[in-house]
């Protein structure tokens, strides 16, 4: 028996002196920190010396601690321009923003091992378009893929509607594919069926940082590092976006600085913080809300909020009421305030309403979440008790989805509120935002149709289209696929897979034809039938959206393999510029879109490379956090293009908003909502515009609103889900090794042998009960696994809610079951299991419900719960060569 | 040539021997395995679920440098030793675990000897040998761990590659170390610095 293993090498070889160096960025997490590409030519057999004078780096070998040493990781070999080259691919040790001198993760330090080298695991990348037929996938030439996808398209939108044109695409795969895309879907096609990879709607993430007029990516990495007191919610930044800890948050620590998690899982930098004086509160998932209102709660009871940021930045109730009643409530704000629900009449009105709520009372809260009410107490002090001198400690606040995925509405609406108490969302090192996940690589080229939604909620409101609904429902003729991992990225997993099943192989209408129009004729035939057809566009064949259920493949290309250009999670814009060949015929999705937007008879995509696209798109970021409009604006004076422009910022990049100052330099965005900047007197020069939030907060007045966040909105759902008998919560999210599906992460030797399978935590106690041990294979199951059903139209307030879906038969109980390998470790709360979040054999979201928050339509993709039971032994039982059965949690 | 590639292929499967074939540039390993420069192959052992097996490891030109007696060996109390060489980042340390290992020498298969630098960014992992968990670290750089009992797999954190093994072998009571598993921190090359 084997498992697997890695042998590393023990040398490498060094770039010579006269390399080629090219500044990029990493591909991976919202960080996006800095990296230098090392690349010379294999032919000739030239290679670097261990001299300073003798190597690219400039140092002697070996290098010092932190110096640029490359693991054997960190090389490759690669094509460019058709001639086989190394690379050598490492942080930027000459950074001076992010990931300053040059530190990265464990994804990005090896990110070199992502590129396309066909003698190792990457050779499965996508090299030409594939049609099925005949039951397989078979390469084509583009024209014909292109052709067939182009006359079904058509057809399916003439005959059924552009709502019957689903396009499922991932949000941040580069702005200028993401422009490309959703031209064609939204500008286009204008179909409603229409989302991202990571929610079944395109609705807003952050709903309560939304109606309190908070941007999801206002601070900047140094208000991180500057608060006192930092609370973190629903994620260990080590453990997803590392250097955000070990270069911001790490040092803040060493400093002083308090730090707070609320997570039900403990992990490195948890405990570091914790053993430096922080503190975890080891909540059970989906109990934040109580949690949050009660630390509220406390420092209210004080007196201890900041009564003049109050006065100053809260609206009372006649701005809270501005604009309201004015033309269609089809807003979404509106919508709320007339429903009553949230909005309060200012900051006392809110208090009063906060001191009536019984769950709030901190030892009501902490049964709730099963925590040392202690800690309630001990973190209201640390974030807001004024110091003996009467000055604040600065406190930030910091979310990611396991706070804002287990109560979407309520989690996000709670801490808004209890930011804004502490003084929290304007300044320097007292802001509110979320970590991130994946970079922010979005630029609308087209308004989402919301008026085309079928989504009706009470108040006649519209909402975005539930797209996974939809499908089930059978509406949905012809599925575009765009890099995501739709099935096992959405809830309920399994019984959406079965459902795909039966639209697309099970559908008579399959293609046993050589023939393009016959081809056609079948596809249309299928669509019309009431089956689907299905595109899937990616880098590598994912399992099953493309593996078992596309009819066509379109293979695209990626990071290195053309220019792009997308933000990090500090608003800061970076060119990432090609530097080898994508494999065969891959093409970025730009082009692809394009080529088919053409064929379909669309006008606007002559474009000849990514830099006509993004100069085309940079007008639609006008406003938004990443406004660099004006980078474009100084590009054609300078003679120059969008993309060369942006090219000389290297690895510094530059902060959205962009402005353009008075002798024709550009400056960037610190913070967002920063209450201390001084903008000129004279107001906006020239083409700059200053949108509101750089000063003031996204709301109607500019001021923030301070929002109910009532537990019953939720509670019905999560005392349903509870455990009841043997049942454990189950609930999942990243781990530091594995980014997104794996699908660099499967094809890495190294990790393989780390992390060869699913796997899932358990409690000791947990474990034991059950007769269960680290590295016995598990079965994760359940037969409830609440399953949303029917687009209805919401009449009265409450038919959403989840105890009325259920009365009312719009909820169905589903059976689930995955495997994984047992880790047993006390790092985690005891009565919930904690597993990777998508693994694509065994996905984690299969046990998740499908059932959105009612209020914002996204998943609480962290509420789960099953059953767990010993299937036997895996192989890592008892081999010391894969997986690690100790604890993550050492400090 | 023939010869040594099929030396290569059996001591790192085909993949291996056709990569190096094929190699643009000879790496040092390749070099002395197809240029007749002495070679020693050290059988690694490995317990699997089916019980022990040997394991083929590529050693070139190691020293085999006595470093410590089994008798004199504590549990979970590290002895230091340099190795391959005396110079940066030879620093290296040799426990018994006190559990079976990866690696493991000695009767219990539970000694195992490792490179003292993080394979991240070269962090000094003196003194943070953690008995409880078998485990080096966390690093005071960037906090990762190494599982001592896994081949020095990290545990959690941000190492490029796992901890530098280093092949020990029993002689009576003597312990050698006889070569290294991975390339260490802040060289190009094990054995050239």
């Amino acid at each position: 028996m084997t498992t697997p293993y890695y042998i590393p090498e023990t040398n490498i070889p060094l770039p010579p002196t006269d390399a080629d160096v090219i500044s990029t960025a990493c591909d991976y997490c919202i960080v996006a920190c800095g990296y230098k590409v090392y690349r010379w030519p294999v032919r000739g057999g030239k290679v670097g010396g261990p001299k300073a004078d003798q190597n690219a780096f400039g140092v002697d070998f070996p290098v010092e601690i932190l110096g640029p040493w490359v693991a054997p990781n960190q090389y490759n070999v690669v094509l460019h321009e058709n001639e086989p080259h190394h690379v050598i691919i490492i942080p930027d040790k000459d950074a001076k923003h992010v990931n300053i001198n040059g530190n990265s993760s464990i994804r990005g330090g090896a990110i070199a091992q992502k590129v396309y080298n066909p003698q190792t695991p990457t050779r499965d990348r996508l090299k030409s378009p594939m049609i099925r037929m005949f039951g397989v996938l078979m390469p084509v030439p583009w024209d014909f893929a292109l052709d067939i996808a182009a006359e079904v398209g058509k057809h399916v939108i003439e005959k059924h509607g552009a709502n019957a044109y689903c396009v499922k695409t991932f949000s941040y795969g580069y702005m200028e594919n993401t422009y490309a895309i959703t031209k064609y879907a939204l500008r286009h096609i204008s179909t409603a069926n229409f989302t991202f990879h990571d929610t079944p709607s395109d609705v807003t993430s952050t709903p309560g940082f939304r109606d309190a007029g908070f941007d999801n990516f206002g601070p900047s990495y140094e208000d991180w590092r500057d608060a006192d007191t930092l609370m973190i919610c629903g994620t260990d930044p080590y453990e997803s976006k590392t250097i955000l800890f070990t270069d911001w948050i790490m040092p803040a620590i060493q400093g002083g600085q308090k730090t707070i998690f609320l997570s039900p899982r403990n992990t490195a930098g948890i405990a570091y913080a914790v053993k430096n004086g922080g503190m975890w509160i080891d909540l059970l998932p989906g109990t934040d809300l109580p949690v949050v209102l009660a630390i509220a709660r406390v420092i209210v009871e004080n007196g201890w909020q900041d009564e003049e940021w109050i006065r100053k930045w809260v609206n009372n109730k006649s701005e809270s009421s501005s604009g309201f009643g004015q033309g269609t409530r089809n807003t979404p704000w509106q919508w709320r305030t007339t429903w009553g629900k949230f909005q309060t009449g200012g900051f006392e009105d809110w208090t009063k309403w906060l001191l009536e709520q019984d769950y709030a009372v901190p030892e009501k809260a902490a049964e709730i979440a099963q925590i040392d009410v202690a800690k309630i107490y001990t973190a209201a002090e640390w974030l807001a008790k004024p110091r003996d001198d009467g000055s604040r400690p600065k406190a930030s606040f910091m979310i990611e989805k396991g706070f804002y995925w287990s109560n979407n509405t309520g989690n996000t609406n709670a801490i808004s509120a209890l930011g804004i108490t502490c003084g929290a969302g304007g300044r320097p090192g007292q802001m509110i935002g979320r970590a991130g996940g994946h970079q922010r690589g979005g630029l609308r080229g087209g308004k989402y149709p919301r008026n085309k939604s079928p989504e009706k909620l009470p108040g006649r409101r519209r909402r975005a289209m539930d797209t996974d609904r939809y499908l089930m429902s059978g509406h949905t003729r012809l599925a575009h696929v765009i890099g995501n991992t739709w099935i096992q990225s959405m809830c309920g997993s399994q019984s959406l897979s079965a459902k795909f099943e039966e639209l697309t192989v099970q559908n008579p209408h399959q293609i046993r034809s050589f023939d393009k129009q016959e081809i056609i004729e079948t596809l249309k035939k299928r669509a019309d039938s009431g089956g689907m057809v299905v595109f899937d566009q990616d880098i590598y064949l994912v399992d099953p959206i493309g593996a078992r259920f596309a009819d066509i493949i379109f293979p695209a290309a990626g990071w290195g393999e053309d220019t792009f250009t997308r933000a990090n999670g500090e608003r800061r814009i970076r060119l990432y510029p090609k530097f080898y060949d994508a494999p065969g015929e891959a093409k970025p999705d730009w082009w692809i879109i394009a080529q088919l937007s053409k064929k379909m008879g669309f006008e606007g995509f002559d474009w000849n490379n990514s830099n006509d696209v993004l100069e085309e798109g940079a007008r639609f970021s006008r406003g938004s956090r990443k406004d660099f409009f004006m980078v474009k604006v100084a590009a054609q004076k300078e003679g120059k293009t969008l993309h060369q422009k942006l090219g000389e910022f290297g690895t510094d990049g530059i902060q959205g908003p962009v402005m353009m100052l008075e002798d024709g330099s550009l400056e960037g965005t610190k913070r967002l909502h920063d209450t201390t900047r001084k903008l000129p007197d004279e107001g906006a020069a020239g083409a700059n515009v200053f949108n509101k939030k750089l000063t003031h907060f996204n709301s109607q007045t500019g001021k923030c609103n301070i929002q109910k966040a009532p537990w019953s909105l939720f509670s019905d759902y999560w005392e349903w889900l509870s455990p009841k008998g043997d049942e454990l919560w189950t609930t999942s999210g990243r781990i530091n090794e594995r980014w997104q599906s794996g699908y660099d992460d499967r094809r890495r030797p190294y990790i393989v042998q780390r992390w060869p399978e699913n796997w899932v935590e358990l409690h000791p106690e947990d474990a034991a009960a059950r007769g269960i041990e680290n590295g016995d294979y598990v079965m994760l199951y359940s037969d409830r696994i609440p399953v949303q059903v029917d687009t209805i139209i919401g009449i009265e307030g409450d038919d959403f809610t989840f105890t009325k879906l259920m009365d009312n038969g719009h909820i169905k109980l589903e059976k689930a079951a995955i495997t994984a390998v047992a880790i047993v470790t006390p790092a985690l709360k005891k009565g919930v299991m904690y597993m990777d979040f998508l693994h694509t054999s065994q996905p984690a979201n299969a046990l998740a419900g499908r059932v959105v928050d009612w209020i914002s339509g996204n998943y609480n993709y962290k509420m789960g719960v099953g059953n767990v039971k010993k299937i036997g032994e895996s192989p890592y039982k008892h081999d010391f060569r894969s997986m690690s059965f100790a604890r993550r949690d050492i400090a | 040539m023939t010869e040594n590639t099929g030396l290569m292929e059996a001591i790192n499967g085909p993949a291996e021997a056709r990569k190096s074939g094929r190699s643009c540039v000879l790496n040092r390993r390749s070099f002395l395995l197809t240029s007749g420069v002495a070679t020693a192959t050290v059988m690694v052992t490995m317990h699997t679920a089916e019980g022990l097996a040997q394991v083929p490891a590529v050693v070139a030109t190691y020293p085999r440098k006595l470093i410590g007696k089994l008798s004199e060996l504590k549990p979970d109390e590290p002895l230091d030793f340099a190795y391959p060489d005396e110079n940066s980042y030879s620093e290296s340390m040799l426990v018994k675990l006190g559990r079976e290992a990866g690696g493991g020498i000695g009767p219990d298969k539970d000694v195992v000897a490792f490179n003292y630098n993080c394979t991240h960014q070269g962090g000094p992992l003196q003194g943070t040998y953690q008995a409880g968990d078998k485990a080096l670290g966390p690093c005071p750089l960037h906090l990762t761990t190494f599982d001592l009992t896994r081949h020095g797999m990290f545990i959690s954190g941000q190492a490029y590659q796992s901890l530098p093994q280093v092949l020990l072998e029993l002689d009576g009571d003597d312990i050698y170390a006889v070569g290294m598993f991975g390339l260490i921190y802040g060289r190009y090359d094990n054995l050239q610095g």
